[in-house]
């Protein structure tokens, strides 16, 4: 790498059901964001969003966005994918040396319009799994939670712990759309089944929102915040769509996109090396499989790392923040993750805050039971 | 930075309105398999993937993702890029930073689509028709020059609003769009990959085709195909191992502005035809390609026209020509392929036009004049320089790439 | 600079598509099969897999799977989940009564077919049980012509 990348900052905004329009949340983050940095757009080299045209109902989403999002007469481009791919760009962008920022935008508003399991269901193979019916992306979970659970012999109390923690810090977090405060595995239990053993209370809220970011170069870091948090390796994968084909109990992807995030950032004991992980579980059974992936703890030993090792007080803390059972808003979900991990690494998490926060892993994902992965290592 | 150049291509063995034979992969995996045949590649060779489409206009959400297997992208990166008609060329652009930066060495890019597969109103309602609802239910006049920004995305409303603007600042007459429509589908008929060909056309021949609405005949207008193109690029060390020739990429660019006509926004107004985008991304990549001349430098030009008039009001906007010169050029048979300055002899977007591959296409055409492989369609001129232009959004959004066939010396 | 949600007007915009898909020659041969109760799956020249239902490529090869063969009608069940819920254009119903779906192994195939599942209970021993396929009385090439999987 010629040159760092810094995250100057961010502005994020979550909620159950935001009665706004697209142009006025962009506006709203992207000016926010400006200000808080003491900038105008003119400081910005480079926009790139992330928005899905199905999302928004429109095609070309990015277009109707470029005078709210400063991009007016800008370089413009889109992602549409989960937005951690969006700054896997931007900072492509800026390591050609061709610009020395780059702002990220991504959010969606459905509000109670439009279910997102929708979204799924529309990357699903029109020729054959929409026609049979049978998958869709609840039921995708539910096998690949049965999947992890067989393949260890772990019981259920197990992921229902994993979203009792998940609501519990969300609870704590007002960045969060929703969490419950002093959850318990219990209380995960009562909820209903929706696909065993997948639980209503194990997925994620359904969720408007979005965010925007600042990504600069090392030379103008410094005339924008005190705290920079550097981006000190990426990596993305992608495997088979065909559900058949996968091991669901394992994310062969995630562990290929980790392997390159954490080679580029010279890490080689994870396990060691990373103080927490703001990781894309979309749902708690999720969760444990991912981690692994990322190499957080061995094949097998979820139950062990989450007997309170995970925790916000705990030697490895997974979403500390929450996660994504506390807010989903597709396309920014991953860049929440990172928003959640440069408040850890700045010492301003709150009542979420970790202990020792130096060096982060964030995970993003896209596809049905995380088809394609995207990991991102950030330090101080 | 390092030098990023084009070392092979592939197309999907036709383009036209209906592939029938094949589902959406299997018609992707053609031309990938086309391009790796082309180049003598392999998919261990490529390091990275950058995907694009317009996906509303199949009606699947991330096509990559069901695609994935078909195009050997399995343990692969992958980055989905869509910005509307542009995508293509934003594909193109993606990778060209995937390895400029470093990050990767070679990156293949692929973009479809399959619009017989869609409603064919859907790309036109997807962009309009939300907008146009909520004014009409809150009482809002559409037919103000806000509205016109509503009755947008490639309908008869703004684009001719855009070509009457055009033929009244530069002189030309709707004679001069007959003709430029009938010189690109002649080029057509000598390009196995275009859509519609037609090598008898010419301006009257043009000019007895309906008229939508003045000055936009039915024989203006681009045919919706199926069809998907497949380049790799390479970083200057990588391409020098895998291949002989290379089209090598000197400047790229890329500006937008605001998604609706007839607004002032810092002193410019939204005049369709002022395209202020495209003349700020022109300028931008001919100073990254160290281009002062463009009409002496430039050899060749590749523009993204959806309809005819496009042609000759971006050949002004890009500089190649001045402000009221381009239907000259036409007349005295300048733009031909045997021509000064040749322009489309693909045929252009107005021949074939898988949205998802129509920018892309004008960066893989130059490139294969630059390497003198467009058979047929070959101009006659040597091409050195080439410029690939790429148009999409809501009418302001513009790519533009300059390819050469040699490194840029830093 | 927050606006209050008064201030919005949220008028709703159904936009009404319709889809023609190709389904591509391997899903018209596989169905063509149920016509005839058969269950067909494609080869990979390369590395031999079999996949179904039967599709053009193989990924991990990155080559075409041109062989196309018949496969077992029983298998055995790797996998399964039980449906609580339908999903109707995204909008979870809750189903008139708990269902199973299995991901089953198919004797001749390495992919796993998703499926209904009756007669099986979920506990030991559903994993790994033997099953076999039922279609439906009349069959017409249609998808859900193989209509679930029962204990062999």
């Amino acid at each position: 790498m010629d040159k760092k990348v810094a995250i100057a900052g961010y502005r994020m905004k979550g909620a159950c059901d935001l009665i706004t329009t697209r142009e006025r949340l962009t506006f709203e983050l992207t000016r926010g964001l400006f200000d808080d940095l003491g900038i105008d757009r003119h400081y910005v080299d480079t926009v790139i969003f992330s928005t899905n045209d199905f999302l928004d109902g429109r095609t070309i989403s990015n277009v109707f966005l470029d005078p709210p999002a400063g991009a007016y007469l800008k370089d413009e481009s889109k992602v549409e994918m989960d937005g951690l791919n969006a700054l896997m760009y931007a900072f492509m962008r800026i390591q050609s040396g061709e610009y020395e920022s780059a702002l990220l935008v991504a959010l969606s508003l459905c509000g109670y319009q439009v279910s997102p399991y929708l979204y799924i269901e529309y990357t699903l193979n029109p020729a054959y799994d929409r026609q049979l019916g049978l998958l869709n992306e609840l039921s995708a979970a539910g096998l690949q939670a049965q999947s992890f659970l067989s393949k260890y012999g772990y019981s259920e109390d197990l992921i229902d712990e994993i979203a009792a923690q998940n609501l519990r810090n969300a609870a704590l977090n007002p960045d969060q759309a929703r969490g419950m405060n002093d959850a318990s595995g219990k209380d995960v239990k009562q909820s209903p089944y929706l696909y065993e053993p997948l639980r209503e209370l194990h997925t994620y809220p359904a969720t408007d929102g979005g965010c925007a970011v600042l990504l600069v170069s090392e030379d103008k870091a410094g005339e924008l915040t005190d705290k920079p948090v550097w981006v000190l390796g990426m990596g993305q994968s992608i495997e088979t769509y065909y559900l058949g084909e996968r091991g669901l109990y394992e994310s062969r992807s995630t562990r290929e996109a980790a392997e390159r995030a954490y080679r580029m950032a010279g890490i080689d004991d994870p396990k060691r090396k990373v103080d927490f992980a703001e990781v894309s579980s979309l749902f708690a059974p999720q969760e444990p499989i991912l981690c692994e992936a990322l190499g957080l703890y061995d094949p097998g030993g979820a139950a062990a790392a989450y007997g309170g090792d995970n925790d916000i007080s705990g030697s490895l803390p997974i979403n500390p923040s929450g996660g994504p059972l506390g807010a989903h808003p597709i396309c920014a979900t991953g860049l929440f993750r990172l928003n959640e991990a440069v408040k850890q690494l700045r010492g301003e998490a709150g009542k979420n805050q970790v202990k020792k926060a130096e060096v982060a892993v964030v995970h993003a994902q896209d596809g049905v039971c995380a088809q394609q992965n995207a990991v991102v290592v950030l330090g101080t | 930075m390092r030098n990023v150049g084009i070392i092979g291509i592939g197309y999907t063995p036709v383009f036209v309105s209906k592939r029938k034979d094949v589902n959406i992969p299997e018609m992707i995996s053609e031309a990938v398999e086309n391009c790796y045949a082309n180049t003598g590649l392999a998919p261990k060779d490529v390091d990275a993937m950058v995907f694009g489409n317009m996906h509303t206009f199949e009606g699947v959400n991330m096509p990559h993702l069901w695609a994935a297997d078909h195009i050997a992208a399995l343990g692969k990166p992958v980055m989905r890029i869509a910005t509307g008609g542009s995508t293509g060329m934003s594909a193109i652009h993606a990778a060209y930073y995937h390895i400029a930066s470093g990050m990767h060495d070679v990156v293949m890019v692929v973009c479809f689509e399959k619009q017989s597969e869609g409603d064919s109103q859907v790309g036109l309602m997807g962009i309009v028709t939300p907008e146009l609802m909520a004014m009409l239910q809150a009482g809002i006049d559409v037919s103000g020059s806000s509205g016109m920004g509503a009755i947008a995305g490639g309908s008869a409303g703004a684009i001719a609003f855009q070509a009457c603007s055009y033929l009244a600042r530069s002189g030309a007459g709707i004679e001069h769009i007959d003709g430029m429509a009938a010189l690109e589908r002649r080029n057509a008929a000598k390009n196995p990959y275009a859509h519609l060909k037609d090598a008898n056309a010419t301006a009257a021949t043009i000019a007895e085709t309906p008229l939508i609405s003045y000055p936009i005949r039915f024989g203006h207008i681009c045919p919706t195909s199926d069809g998907a193109t497949v380049a790799i690029l390479a970083s200057e060390e990588k391409a020098a191992k895998l291949v002989d020739e290379v089209a090598w990429i000197h400047g790229i660019a890329n500006c937008a502005s605001d998604a609706s006509a007839g607004n002032i926004l810092e002193g410019v107004i939204t005049d369709p035809a002022e395209q202020m985008p495209c003349q700020i991304a022109a300028k931008q990549a001919y100073k990254r390609a160290g281009i002062e001349d463009p009409k002496k430098e430039i050899d060749y030009v590749e523009i993204y026209n959806g309809f005819a008039h496009q042609t000759l009001m971006f050949l002004e906007k890009l500089g190649m020509c001045e402000v009221g010169e381009a239907h000259k050029l036409l007349d005295a048979g300048d733009l031909e392929i045997n021509g000064r300055c040749p322009v489309n002899a693909s045929g252009g977007v107005v021949s074939t036009n898988a949205i998802g591959t129509s920018a892309m296409n004008r960066v893989t055409e130059c490139a294969l004049q630059i390497l003198g492989r467009a058979g047929e369609h070959q101009v006659e001129k040597d091409v050195h320089k080439a410029l690939a232009h790429g148009w999409g959004g809501l009418m302001q959004y513009v790519t533009v790439t300059i390819l050469a066939d040699a490194p840029q010396k830093s | 600079m927050e606006a209050s949600p008064e201030d919005f007007f949220t008028p709703a915009v159904p936009l009404d598509f319709v889809y023609n898909y190709r389904v591509g020659t391997y899903i018209e041969r596989y169905l063509e099969g149920f016509k005839e109760k058969k269950i067909l799956a494609s080869r990979c020249g390369d590395c031999g897999k079999v996949a179904v239902p039967p599709r053009m490529y193989c990924g991990p090869c990155n080559g075409r799977m041109e062989e196309l063969l018949e496969v077992s009608q029983q298998g055995s069940l790797e996998n399964f989940t039980i449906g609580h819920v339908l999903l109707e254009k995204g909008a979870v119903k809750a189903a008139p009564s708990p269902y199973m779906l299995g991901l089953i192994k198919l004797d001749g195939a390495d992919s796993l077919l998703l499926a209904r599942v009756e007669g099986v209970n979920a506990g030991a021993g559903a994993l790994g049980m033997r099953v076999r396929a039922v279609w439906k009385d009349e069959v017409g090439g249609d998808y859900n012509d193989l209509d679930h999987f029962e204990p062999a």
